[in-house]
């Protein structure tokens, strides 16, 4: 009665669980610290639905537009038998002219079965890795399976496994442009947590066909507009920080226990209990907030209004609490720069600090006021 | 009818603006006779635009005719959106995508219906690996069926193919005195891009040198190519029926031959 799997599902109060995609399993590597986060998540918790009866609901969406422009993107690569593709291969990686192949795993015979289309994908991936160069550079649209908190997901990438020299590569189509060599930072940090899910769960699924999970490379291609035109270009990205966040994140999603040995038995997220009841029962976990969950996370506003109530130094960002390393409230660090509080040992150097930079700012406040008189 | 009546109200303003100029008439009559000629004007030109544009004309072929054609012209089994383009490009360009998406299921009806009543119909292409329809390829059922068959190395030796076409169909054009649309050259130009050596940077494309370098690297994958194909569509005369050899077989009928 007590394992895991039981204590997920009454934390989610009888509701079917929600299910994981590439983009949800890459931003939990983007906050590793949070307790909340990872317990909801692995309970399979629909966190929108729990933000909006806590009134605190995430303007979450993309818009039809993006998403239009994604897709016409991703057609013009891959149309004419991926012709665009052959030709960024083989001028980035330097694909031989043999290497053609193109394997559609859409679907099975007209049959569009997820089981169906990830033993197709299984099958094809195996030939491919045991053949060697001869069959198949090409599979588009696979279907990659990947255990995450007990649960079996589906990933279903809009890319493309391929195989050069007996390595297999991810290939990432984003419509975002590159200007000049460089994109938008932000931009190219999410392509790769999400290609870094597709290259975790490829090795997973080398691992357990008893193949070299190595086969699998941690270098991505990321296909984008190039400059103002609609003409593809080719980026190798190097993902294996991301491998490794994810690893961790994934890892301890499947140790969840260690965080559940802590919460009270009786502990329900159910719907069905009032806002006051669901809120104080979210805050039995812990969270970490950063205000970069504001653009990956549904709970986030309400952890937002959290942290601003309890003057938590976390709404700061994740670099000035790094810099007040141990002060967990705002009051705390004005009190000790003012010092109207006393210094335990080890606050003594944040405190030498706090005043220094307090004695800096008086100095230059006051000369400020000066200047103006 | 619409014009006459225009120009008739035309001539009779100007007639006016003349007499009230001529009779010393207040400015602001004229002023406003002036405008409501230039309104007549303004509606005389928009009539004769409206008149000359084609919309409202019926298409001279049916959809499956320029199809066909566009097709034929191809050689191998296409994307509708290849399609269009190339139909764009060599003939009346009156087609457009979504009037293809509900072409292969009405063709295979009509052919359920009453099979070969046509002299032909615009089929599948079919997977070499299980025999079923290939997703948003059109073939023509005339072309013998390894043409049809879809192997690992078909879309690309398709695409050269098609390449190779395009490019021997302008100078076909040129040669007979003629000469190929700029929308001939754009399409050209666009898909020797992706072909090694056809043209060099951002410069128009010339039809014979694609040829050469389409050829080129056709040759590379043609043997394998055509094993394959042969391979697949020697299975498909045994095993699959008129119908299903025409538009394909979904899982359960190809495993259960």
């Amino acid at each position: 009665m007590n394992s895991p799997n039981h204590r997920l599902d009454a934390l989610r109060g009888g509701v079917a669980p929600v299910d994981h995609n590439a983009r949800t399993i890459a931003a939990l590597a983007g906050n590793p610290g949070c307790d909340r986060r990872a317990v909801l998540d692995a309970a399979g918790i629909h966190k929108q639905s729990i933000a909006v009866h806590l009134g605190h609901p995430a303007p979450f969406g993309q818009s039809p537009f993006a998403l239009d422009r994604a897709r016409a993107f991703e057609e013009l690569v891959k149309a004419d038998g991926c012709a665009h593709l052959v030709r960024l291969l083989r001028e980035t990686l330097g694909l031989s002219v043999p290497e053609v192949a193109y394997t559609d795993i859409a679907d099975v015979g007209g049959n569009t079965a997820h089981q169906l289309r990830h033993t197709r994908t299984l099958a094809e991936l195996r030939r491919a890795a045991e053949d060697g160069e001869r069959s198949g550079t090409l599979f588009d649209h696979p279907l990659l399976k990947l255990p995450v908190a007990g649960h079996e997901v589906y990933l279903e990438p809009s890319v493309i496994a391929f195989q050069i020299r007996g390595r297999f590569h991810i290939v990432e189509i984003k419509s975002f442009a590159v200007i000049d060599g460089t994109a938008d930072s932000g931009q190219v940090a999410a392509a790769s947590r999400l290609s870094a899910v597709y290259v975790y769960a490829l090795k997973a699924l080398f691992r357990a066909e008893g193949i070299d999970p190595d086969r699998v490379s941690h270098e991505v291609v990321l296909v984008c507009p190039k400059d103002f035109a609609n003409h593809p270009t080719a980026t190798l990205l190097d993902v294996r920080q991301q491998l490794a966040s994810l690893n961790r994140q994934l890892s301890r999603l499947t140790r969840i226990d260690r965080i559940l040995d802590h919460l009270p038995p009786e502990l329900t997220f159910s719907l069905e209990q009032s806002p006051a009841e669901l809120a104080r029962a979210i805050r039995t976990v812990e969270a970490r907030y950063a205000p970069e969950c504001l653009s990956a996370c549904e709970m986030a506003y309400f952890c937002r209004a959290d942290a601003r109530v309890c003057g938590s130094v976390d709404v700061l960002g994740r670099a000035t609490r790094d810099e007040l390393g141990g002060l967990e409230s705002i009051d705390a660090v004005l009190d000790l720069t003012a010092g109207d509080r006393l210094t335990s040992p080890e606050q003594a150097e944040i405190a030498d600090q706090l005043r220094y930079v307090r004695a800096v700012y008086r100095e230059h406040a006051s000369a400020g006021a000066e200047a103006v008189a | 009818m619409e014009l006459d009546a225009l120009e008739a109200r035309i001539t009779e303003l100007r007639g006016e603006i003349r007499l009230a100029k001529a009779g010393g008439d207040d400015d602001a009559k004229v002023r406003r006779l002036r405008a409501e000629l230039r309104t007549a004007e303004r509606a005389w030109d928009d009539a004769l635009d409206r008149g000359s544009e084609p919309d409202d004309a019926p298409p001279l072929l049916p959809i499956r005719e320029q199809v066909h054609q566009a097709l034929t012209l191809l050689g191998a089994p296409s994307a509708s959106r290849v399609i269009v383009a190339v139909n764009d490009a060599f003939f009346a360009g009156r087609v457009a995508a979504t009037q293809l998406t509900s072409l292969r299921r009405d063709e295979e009806r009509s052919f359920r219906s009453s099979p070969y009543a046509r002299p032909y119909y615009l089929c599948a292409a079919l997977t070499a690996e299980l025999l079923s329809p290939a997703r948003g390829l059109l073939a023509i059922s005339t072309w013998p069926v390894a043409v049809r068959i879809i192997g690992p190395l078909s879309p690309r030796t398709d695409f050269l193919t098609s390449a190779i076409r395009v490019a021997e169909h302008m100078t076909r054009l040129t040669g007979a005195g003629g000469s190929a649309s700029s929308g001939a050259y754009r399409l050209l130009t666009r898909m020797a891009r992706n072909i090694p050596g056809a043209v060099e940077g951002f410069g128009r494309a010339d039809p014979a040198r694609v040829v050469g370098a389409a050829n080129a690297e056709l040759v590379v994958h043609q043997e394998n190519d055509r094993r394959d194909r042969h391979a697949a569509a020697e299975r498909a005369t045994t095993r699959l029926d008129e119908v299903t050899r025409l538009f394909g077989a979904g899982l359960r009928s190809a495993s259960a031959s």
